[in-house]
């Protein structure tokens, strides 16, 4: 078990601007590998940027991004993903044309000419990707187009689309945003569901309450860095976590 | 694992196997094969039969086209000038270098999907815009090239493409051709439904509704995007290297064309571009029109403002397409629409719990189910 | 004439050729900024204002310049028109590609009802000062070579006023730049895009213009400009227009200097190369637009 502290995602010293804005600021981090980690911090204290220079999206300044001792910075987003890093995006994205069957079967990952000409709709990416619906509670969708879903059957299509693609860590933008106390006691045990199973989570989230009752490590964002991190109890007490929200 | 590697697992995935839906679509289908194949014997006269080549021409090139703009969304107003290049590379194939008329169509066929990869490239590497630009300087600067280049083009003055079948009388000629556009129109549309049911489609679909998002969830947009522009290329330039062999006189002001481009558009556009015969049926209306209206007003200015404001309506009103929208009853033609639709509550049930048996499958996929290491680690 | 004065001439006639070229690029970077939209139509406004400078100087025996007080309103208006009336409708995840096919749509309709209303003939203003030439150093340049540049470097002069001096001009570069952010400091980003559309299509009237004090011109003539626009805004880096400015400098002195061992089509083939290598092998462009990474 020691061992797989050193296994993981972290990054060293992510620098990212925008014009004159900096977003990101040499920001460090190391997720605790196979546990749920949530990021929290003011908004534009650059949670979502560290996400999409993680995941490829945009392209850090400078800094790397390291995956199981491996250096992903400069890799394109498919290849992160092929690496084992799923993420959702803040404000939800699904394929909205296409539907929720389709929308899970995108993430399938096909090797070689031949597996890729190979039917899509096979009977046992079918199955797996109806097994997902079921379990996130969207079965009954499945062939409904993804733009006709409500926001809250989008979100839960769009981690169906992830875990499709059975992603060892796993990365939510909000998972908890716009979403009704009902789901959102869902996403929660969901997210503690397939942590147990063996995958990890980095959630981005402003739900304090979800964030307190899931995870098991805590990193606080500010201006671009992390400024403090630990398990909920140390989190909820630390001044300068309480400063950074409070603008003390 | 279920037998994984058997392609024909994909239609058991849909349970009923004849469904009243199904069968008129075969039904369908086979009226078309058949009123293909008689064509030529029922027109009446060796001009209706050349016009009808001139309308299927259309057809396999709005459905080369719809390679990139069906599945990736990516609009090329630049596919005339891949047939042009496929038309001049098999005329100069023929001519300067001598090679047996269809060889020469092969190997021009290969040369300009060759000549795809690196105009894709520099086309499909930024998002968007790029590709428009690309695919509109393409026809241009070809126009240009083409036409100064004399030495070697002919230049203004055309290029004469010598028959393949130099015995056939014209008619027996309009006949043979129309088998064979017939036949290269159907195996671009047997690789279209390829694709379309393929990983690889979904892929390409999955780009055209959110290609960040397809790339966020593992699949190589770039890479997807260049195989089916080279692709869509080499189709194209086919049915441009048979449209010199069978018509024989290609210049450059038509076969670089921008209007060429924005037929096949439109085409596309007005029969759907999701669906495997969208762009046969645009052709069958608009390239019937285009004939028609040059046999009885001849070229005017207005046939452009036509074409322009048809194009403007369609992009502005229908942008799914006329057809489809028309024909919501018998579009059972379009495989993207047809799914798992008639599943039952009962099936339902026992999906559900095929769908469990997949997760347990999924845990044991995983070694010890425990924290898991697979790819990576 | 001596191959150095040759070489001169055409360093002079490049610089007159890329002010022109620069204030039309400039429209087509506005269009681009505002709504990442390719505007296939900028050239065949170009065409159409060229066409109306000359039916009002052959048929009312208006000077062309003085015909510049109808067209900037008149193209105004319409740029406002196609904004609000037509692009604005589209819906936002295929505006890129469908805009390009509803401009492209629109160029087609005006090139067909310039020929429907002109016919194909080729046209050409015969002005008083058509054929007064200025000797400058050994180099002959036509005195209407000159009208038209200063004409640009008006017309742009007047952009970058609008652009750096104005409430307005803060407006557009704030929308340009950040839409969200622009909206969220007040601005009407709706309106703003929309007047962005008509200043850009203004300068196509000012452009057309002085193209038709020099050229000969037919309805299909705008083809022959819309690649070499398209291909300066990307080295310029889209969305950028002082990067396209530079970029329609250098390629128009390049294309004049390409013109002398080269004939006239072939030095044209220069902007096409440019715009495949840029895009090939720098996307963003060589003269600081910020816009490409972005779309």
């Amino acid at each position: 078990m020691s061992e797989r502290s050193e296994q993981g995602l972290r990054t060293e010293g992510l620098t990212k601007a925008f014009g004159g804005v900096v977003a990101l600021d040499g920001a460090s981090v190391a997720f605790r590998q196979g546990q749920v980690n949530a990021l929290i911090g003011p908004n534009g204290s650059g949670k979502t940027t560290f996400f999409n220079c993680v995941t490829g999206m945009i392209r850090a300044d400078s800094g790397r991004t390291v995956y199981h001792g491996r250096n992903i910075t400069r890799a394109a987003p498919h290849a992160i993903a092929h690496a084992g890093i799923g993420r959702t995006f803040q404000l939800c994205r699904v394929f909205p044309r296409m539907s929720a069957l389709d929308n899970v079967l995108a993430a399938v990952r096909p090797v070689g000419l031949l597996g890729r000409l190979r039917g899509a709709r096979n009977r046992a990416e079918v199955d797996r990707a109806r097994g997902w619906l079921t379990r996130l509670g969207i079965e009954h969708l499945v062939d409904v187009e993804a733009r006709n879903m409500s926001w809250g059957q989008q979100k839960l299509l769009e981690l169906a689309g992830v875990l499709m693609g059975d992603p060892e860590t796993v990365l939510l933008d909000e998972p908890a945003g716009g979403v009704n106390p009902a789901l959102l006691d869902r996403i929660g045990g969901l997210v503690r569901e397939l942590n147990a199973e063996g995958r990890t989570f980095v959630i981005v989230e402003h739900n304090m309450d979800l964030v307190m009752s899931i995870s098991d490590h805590i990193v606080v964002f500010d201006r671009g860095r992390p400024i403090a991190e630990g398990p909920p109890s140390v989190i909820r007490s630390d001044e300068r976590v309480l400063g950074a929200y409070l603008g003390v | 694992m279920p037998s994984a590697s058997d392609p024909a697992t994909t239609s058991a995935a849909r349970r009923p196997a004849v469904t009243p839906a199904r069968a008129a679509r075969g039904v369908l289908l086979l009226l078309v094969v058949v009123a293909a194949l008689s064509f030529p014997s029922l027109a009446p006269n060796p001009y209706v039969l050349s016009a009808g080549i001139l309308v299927l021409n259309y057809a396999l090139l709005s459905t080369s086209w719809n390679f990139v703009g069906g599945f990736t969304g990516y609009i090329s107003l630049g596919h005339g000038a891949l047939a042009g290049l496929g038309a001049y590379g098999t005329g100069l194939l023929v001519t300067k270098a001598g090679l047996p008329s269809f060889l020469a169509l092969l190997v021009a066929a290969l040369v300009v999907a060759a000549l795809a990869v690196p105009i894709g490239y520099a086309a499909l590497r930024v998002r968007g815009a790029s590709f428009v630009i690309v695919s509109i300087a393409l026809v241009l600067v070809l126009l240009l090239v083409f036409q100064s280049w004399a030495s070697f083009t002919g230049g203004s003055r055309g290029l004469t493409v010598p028959r393949p079948f130099p015995d056939l009388l014209r008619p027996e000629h309009h006949r043979v051709f129309w088998f064979l556009f017939a036949g290269l129109l159907a195996l671009a549309l047997l690789v279209w439904w390829l694709i379309d049911r393929s990983r690889f489609g979904l892929g390409l679909k999955a780009i055209r509704e959110d290609e960040d998002k397809a790339e966020s969830l593992g699949i190589p947009t770039f890479a997807y995007k260049l195989v089916v522009f080279v692709v869509s290329a080499g189709f194209t330039a086919a049915a441009g290297g048979l449209y010199a062999l069978w018509f024989g006189d290609l210049d450059p002001v038509f076969q670089f064309s921008i209007l060429t481009g924005s037929y096949l558009v439109l085409m596309a556009l007005l029969g759907g571009v999701r669906s495997l015969f969208g762009p046969l049926l645009g052709a069958l209306v608009v390239g019937t029109a285009l004939e028609y209206f040059k046999v009885e007003y001849g070229s005017t200015p207005l046939h452009l403002v036509a074409t322009g404001l048809l194009l403007a309506v369609v992009v502005l009103f229908m942008p799914d397409g006329v057809l489809p929208a028309v024909a919501a009853g018998i579009d059972r033609f379009r495989p993207a629409q047809q799914s798992i639709r008639e599943v039952t509550a009962a099936e339902l049930r026992e999906q559900r719990a095929g769908g469990a048996a997949a997760e347990t499958e999924l845990a044991g996929a995983r070694p010890g189910g425990a924290p898991a290491t697979k790819e990576g680690a | 004439m001596t191959s150095g004065a040759l070489i001169f001439q055409s360093v002079i006639l490049g610089l007159l050729l890329g002010g022109l070229y620069a204030l039309l690029a400039s429209g087509l970077t506005l269009y681009f900024g505002i709504m990442r939209v390719v505007m296939i139509a900028h050239s065949a406004f170009l065409i159409l204002a060229a066409y109306l400078a000359w039916w009002s100087q052959t048929r009312l025996g208006v000077d062309p310049l003085l015909s510049l007080v109808v067209t900037v309103p008149l193209f105004f208006a319409a740029g406002v028109l196609l904004q609000r009336g037509l692009l604005s409708r589209l819906r936002p995840a295929t505006l890129t590609m469908m805009s390009v096919l509803l401009t492209f749509a629109i160029a087609v309709i005006i090139e067909g009802l310039l020929g429907y209303a002109f016919t194909g003939t080729q046209r050409r203003i015969q002005l008083g000062y058509g054929t007064a030439n200025l000797e400058l150093l050994g180099a002959r340049i036509a005195v209407v070579k000159l009208i038209a540049f200063g004409l640009a470097v008006a017309a742009l002069l007047t952009l970058y006023l609008l652009l750096k001096r104005t409430t307005f001009g803060w407006a557009l570069r704030a929308t340009i730049q950040h839409p969200d952010a622009a909206r969220l400091v007040g601005i009407d980003t709706n309106r703003v895009a929309g007047y962005g559309f008509g200043i850009g299509l203004a300068t196509a009237a000012v452009g057309g213009t002085a193209l038709a004090l020099d050229t000969t011109i037919y309805p299909s003539l705008h083809w022959h400009w819309i690649g070499p626009l398209m291909a300066i805004i990307v080295v310029g880096g889209l969305g950028s227009v002082p990067g396209a400015a530079a970029a329609a400098m250098v390629l128009g002195l390049t294309q004049s200097l390409l013109q002398i061992p080269l004939n006239t089509t072939w030095a044209q083939t220069i902007f096409y190369l440019a715009l495949f290598a840029t895009l090939a092998f720098r996307p963003q462009g060589f003269f600081g637009g910020r816009l490409a990474q972005r779309f």
